[in-house]
């Protein structure tokens, strides 16, 4: 194994050229990892490419500089998993920081979470997703659908669909814009009954794993989304998040104006375990329990269909988003 | 009906509840260890019996012993429906309740998935702190795809499932003594000894401490799984007595 600083610096390389979207030539990397904190100058950003090369993580287009292969996306998702321990904390603090929802017109920009449904599919998944959207367990019926290079922001594999549904971290984001500290927690299944949240279930906290803990619990496939639309009773997934005591009577103003601009889906806010159904609560602050915008797609999976979900994929401005 | 919320327990907090109850000594061989309970369909058995049998074989697991628990009895305070057959297998916090109780602080920190190349573990590639979940990591990583065991004993290379601990620098040689105590009781899951204050398996370790690397106990359940068999698995369950427990050639 290389020696770790050059492997640092090698990763921080490669995720500049992937998140360029032409070929990208060692003088722009370098001026982009001067933004970011590392010294590298560009006959230091040659000396690496030369060794990305080799390894066959980047390939070289000329004089136009260059890209990222297929291997190297894969090493990017694998390395340092020393760093990717808080990542997912990390980039939802990214995306908190870009939220800029307005509830009065309704405008700016929300998180969503990515689904990829194929496109045989699509049709029945909307079906079940209007029917969800019925109940109080997502957060906004809006959502945005993207097909193949429609979007270059969005990339949608051959035959199929993705479709964003607005994430429940919208409402961290719009929180910490009303000056209000808060971070996310944990990510769950709660067992409802009449419709009234009881008891987590299971639980993982956001920071401390390199998977998103919404993720994993979709994947588990212990969700029954549609029991709970039919009889109120089931397990939903929801996520909590903190904020001092103080911030209560602030929090539930913000709410109220976010829930009159149709973005709803709190479930309590309290400061014991009680009111977090079982969750732990430090003493001075409080929680707000979220049911999570994937229900939504947990409920078309249940149905049958198969979908794959990134949460907390990127912003979008919410008046790019339609009704179900 | 639920009536007042129970507060939820993280791994971390039941793992030092099953370390304080390990008794097991490696020397006498005897005792209580940790076991993971997969539970399988009754007409499974024979098939996955062979599963386990060529992972625990190639060392993918932590020991070479295990209990088959029929349809109708009861390990600990579970007990198994009629149609099912439970297996049993030792599970790697054996290793740090043995380690505990030989008085050595050992601080069980993460389950994960370790990249394999040519035989020889490379990283760490995700992980989930105990912590941080109440489902046991290699449970939760089990059910993300990430794994592929049947791959690494195929062709050497390949994801499996393994854990991690830190142990104080100061308690080093008692380490290597009961580590070694436990390979000669056939508890052999051990992948990787860390140097002190250096990153094992690409995962940093706090200060004047040192990472040992353990493999999971619950890598045959996962190639189970990969091969399409339903296992339903329950991670650090219980401990039973390890003279209960058979080697794996008077099974198969």
């Amino acid at each position: 194994m290389t020696d770790p600083q050059i492997e640092r610096k090698l990763i921080e390389i490669m995720r500049v050229i992937s998140e360029s979207d032409k070929p990208i030539g060692a003088r722009n990397i370098a001026d982009e990892l001067q933004n970011r904190g590392y010294n590298l100058g560009e006959r230091a950003v040659r000396y690496h490419l030369r060794i990305l090369d080799e390894r066959g993580f980047t390939e070289k287009h000329g004089y136009n500089g260059r890209t990222i292969t297929t291997s190297g996306r894969k090493e990017l998702d694998d390395a340092l998993i020393g760093d990717r321990l808080d990542f997912v904390i990390t980039r939802i603090e990214e995306l908190i920081y870009k939220t800029d929802y307005d509830p009065f017109s309704k405008k700016g920009n929300v998180i969503v979470n990515l689904s990829t449904v194929d496109k045989d599919d699509f049709d029945n998944a909307i079906d079940v997703m209007k029917y969800a959207s019925s109940g109080d367990i997502s957060i906004s019926p809006n959502i945005k659908i993207f097909e193949e290079d429609s979007d270059p922001r969005v990339y949608v594999p051959p035959g199929c669909v993705n479709i964003a549904t607005v994430c429940s971290i919208t409402f961290d984001g719009l929180l910490l814009k009303s000056g209000i500290p808060i971070k996310p927690a944990y990510g769950g299944i709660i067992e409802m009954e009449h419709n009234d949240p009881v008891q987590f279930l299971d639980m993982i906290s956001y920071s401390g794993t390199s998977i998103d803990p919404v993720k994993i619990f979709m994947m588990r496939h212990e969700t029954s989304v549609l029991d709970v639309l039919d009889t109120g009773n089931g397990r939903i997934l929801a996520n909590m998040r903190n904020i001092p005591s103080s911030a209560i009577d602030k929090t539930k103003e913000v709410l109220k104006y976010l829930e009159d601009s149709g973005i709803g889906g709190v479930l309590s806010i309290g400061d014991s375990s009680d009111a977090m159904v079982g969750a732990p609560v430090e003493e001075g602050m409080a929680g707000i329990l979220v049911a999570v915008g994937v229900n939504l797609v947990a409920a078309v999976e249940e149905a049958g269909i198969p979908v794959a979900t990134s949460p907390v994929s990127m912003v979008l401005d919410y008046s790019e988003m339609s009704k179900l | 009906m639920i009536n007042k919320p129970h507060r939820v327990q993280f791994t971390s907090s039941r793992i030092e509840d099953l370390m304080f109850r390990t008794t097991f000594d490696p020397v006498a061989m005897a005792g209580d260890v940790i076991v993971n309970l997969s539970l399988i369909k009754g007409e499974d058995l024979e098939s996955i019996l062979e599963v386990y049998a060529l992972a625990i074989r190639s060392g993918l697991s932590v020991s070479p012993f295990l209990k088959i628990i029929k349809g109708g009895e009861s390990i600990g305070d579970f007990r198994i429906s009629k149609g099912d057959v439970g297996i049993a297998t030792v599970c790697s916090i054996t290793i740090d309740g043995v380690l505990l109780k030989g008085g050595v602080m050992i601080n069980p920190k993460l389950g994960g998935v370790v990249q394999i190349k040519n035989g020889h573990p490379v990283r760490f590639t995700d992980v989930v702190t105990y912590v941080s979940t109440t489902i046991d990591p290699l449970e939760v990583l089990m059910s993300q795809d990430v794994t592929s065991v049947t791959q690494m004993l195929r062709t050497g290379s390949g994801k499996i499932l393994a854990n991690l601990r830190e142990a104080p620098l100061v308690a080093r040689d008692d380490l290597d003594h009961i580590l070694s105590d436990m390979l000669d009781a056939g508890i052999s899951g051990i992948m990787e000894v860390g140097e002190p204050n250096s990153r094992v398996l690409d995962v940093p370790v706090e200060r004047d401490h040192l990472g040992v690397v353990v493999i999971g106990g619950t890598n045959p359940m996962a190639m189970a799984k990969e091969q399409g068999f339903e296992v339903r698995t329950n991670a650090m369950s219980t401990l039973i007595d390890i003279d209960e427990m058979k080697h794996v050639d008077d099974f198969v």
